[in-house]
């Protein structure tokens, strides 16, 4: 009883460690003054939306350029994420452990010297500074969890629904694209939604292999913060996290509509 | 293995960009006419005070956050195994996709010293200045920017570890009980002992990310002792060319340190794991 009351607790504390920031962010995000020690803001004002808008950075042109990159990383990460999993979990092959140990290499590498090396590379096949070099590198961070997520439901999944497909006449293309890649459909939504985000929030990657051309909303958020308006960054901020949200609910939605309909 | 063709290019391409910083850092870059190798600029940082003192910086920030995050990550995750509703499990994915720089924030209008804290510490009498207020934010400790990890890592570490925990509680943790064990034993015994392989995974990912990065000690630091990255990403940035090869060595200490932190943890874990395999 005890433990329970305990755990109970522990869920408490952090819901409210997790919302309490985020409820103040929101307060923030609309507030004209708020000088100290006022526990809530003196007046509320609308200036932080216009700007969001009508500002030098204007939100929907910068909505459209993340989520159109996000997405790219999404797709491809996913897209390299099925392949992996399938060769590393259903088949057997020389180096089988190597290639498994190397699947989570890249997040062992830390993103600022990756950055700093790739765009050297870049430069050097003159894709510096355009769109491909930053899917390019929002890739190599999405990667690793993309396969980390694909390798367990391949795992799950196997290959006895494809060879019975198979013993019943489908070619290897069609076996696997009619039969296995439905049941790995919880996986490769959850790879998305974990591409699309990391892609989303990366900032430095962006910064160096972007070279300031490619502009998303995390990079237009550093520069705020920096400034120390408190209601800019919250704006800019909220912005950011309700758009992250809604797609990452889009596909919680989608996953709980694909396991419904597996039942 | 034509699957694996895209990974291993991605690979290759990883590896491709380390060699890239090493070659420079050891002073080889063609196009600024430099060609003679040499390990003077790793020579120099190690010898610079600032250097070493940026260093240790990094690796304090990495250390309390990767150990801190673990902990507490491993003690949310056992609250949630074995009664995670929907929304609780909803809930801590929420700090996952909110960036770093967005924590940032949530540190600045909580902790700093005109803070909401400070606001309710001043309106309960408790202090009567914001300067009385503890500074957290933009002190040589990086408190600000350990907090602002934690925030994020903690439910990063619950959620990572919450698969493994939840299959291993639910069965051998559950069987401990039924032959007697209280919850705590068996937690303690059983389910942590053969959760620690997805803890040990968490630790180094963020004990390598919160080392390497450059966001938060950018955005809560100091201007000294500044983080590594901070230090590096400047030194890049300078307009004099020469220093080029001096942020490069800079970039492949952090690469190096991080290679081989994780080498020498991935061993130990592994040697630790066997030892307590022999043992059961």
């Amino acid at each position: 009883m005890r433990q329970r009351t305990f755990a109970r607790l522990v869920l408490v504390v952090t819901a409210v460690c997790i919302l309490l920031p985020m409820a103040v962010l929101l307060v923030w995000s609309v507030t004209g003054r708020w000088p100290w020690p006022l526990l809530t803001p003196e007046n509320y004002s609308l200036r932080t939306i216009r700007e969001l808008f009508h500002g030098s950075a204007s939100l929907p042109r910068l909505l459209l350029s993340s989520c159109m990159l996000a997405s790219m990383v999404a797709v491809l990460g996913t897209f390299v994420g099925i392949l992996t999993a399938r060769s590393t979990e259903l088949y057997n092959f020389r180096g089988r452990e190597l290639a498994r140990g190397c699947a989570l290499l890249p997040m062992l590498i830390p993103g600022t010297v990756f950055a700093v090396g790739i765009q050297i590379t870049l430069l050097r096949i003159g894709f510096a500074d355009t769109a491909a070099g930053v899917v390019l590198v929002h890739l190599v961070v999405a990667v690793p969890y993309c396969i980390m997520i694909m390798a367990d439901v391949t795992r799950a999944v196997g290959t006895a629904y494809e060879e019975e497909a198979m013993v019943l006449g489908a070619g290897p293309l069609r076996a696997f694209f009619s039969v296995t890649l439905p049941h790995l459909m919880p996986g490769v939504l959850s790879s998305l939604s974990m591409g699309f985000i990391l892609s989303y929030s990366q900032y430095f990657t962006t910064l160096i292999v972007g070279g300031g051309r490619i502009k998303t909303l995390a990079l237009v958020l550093i520069p705020y913060i920096q400034s120390g308006d408190r209601a800019l960054s919250s704006v800019y901020s909220v912005a950011f996290v309700s758009s992250a949200l809604l797609v990452f609910s889009v596909f919680e939605f989608l996953l709980r509509q694909t396991r419904l309909d597996s039942r | 293995m034509l699957l694996l063709f895209p990974f291993i290019l991605i690979l290759t391409l990883v590896a491709a960009s380390c060699c890239s910083v090493l070659a420079q850092s050891l002073g080889y870059i063609p196009a600024f006419g430099l060609t003679k190798v040499t390990l003077s600029y790793y020579v120099d940082a190690m010898t610079n005070p600032d250097f070493l003192r940026s260093l240790v910086v990094s690796l304090q920030i990495a250390g309390c956050s990767a150990v801190l995050s673990a902990i507490l990550g491993t003690l949310v995750c056992a609250a949630f195994v074995r009664r995670s509703g929907n929304a609780a499990l909803y809930l801590i994915r929420v700090p996952i996709l909110v960036p770093h720089a967005v924590a940032a924030v949530f540190m600045i209008t909580l902790f700093s010293q005109t803070g909401l804290l400070a606001r309710i510490a001043y309106t309960f009498g408790w202090i009567s200045d914001p300067c009385q207020f503890p500074q957290l934010l933009y002190t040589s400790g990086y408190g600000g920017a350990i907090l602002a990890y934690l925030w994020k890592e903690i439910p990063f570490v619950a959620y990572f570890v919450l698969a493994l925990m939840s299959g291993v509680s639910k069965t051998l943790g559950e069987a401990a009980e039924n032959l007697g064990a209280s919850p705590l034993q068996s937690f303690f015994r059983i389910t942590l002992p053969l959760s620690m392989p997805a803890i040990c995974k968490a630790f180094l990912i963020i004990f390598i990310f919160a080392f390497g990065s450059y966001e938060l000690p950018m955005l809560l630091g100091v201007t000294y002792p500044k983080a590594l990255p901070v230090q590096a990403y400047l030194a890049y940035t300078a307009p004099d060319l020469r220093s080029r090869p001096a942020a490069m060595a800079m970039y492949g200490m952090i690469l190096l340190v991080s290679v081989l932190l994780s080498a020498l943890f991935s061993a130990a874990v592994q040697r630790l794991s066997h030892r307590a395999g022999g043992a059961a």
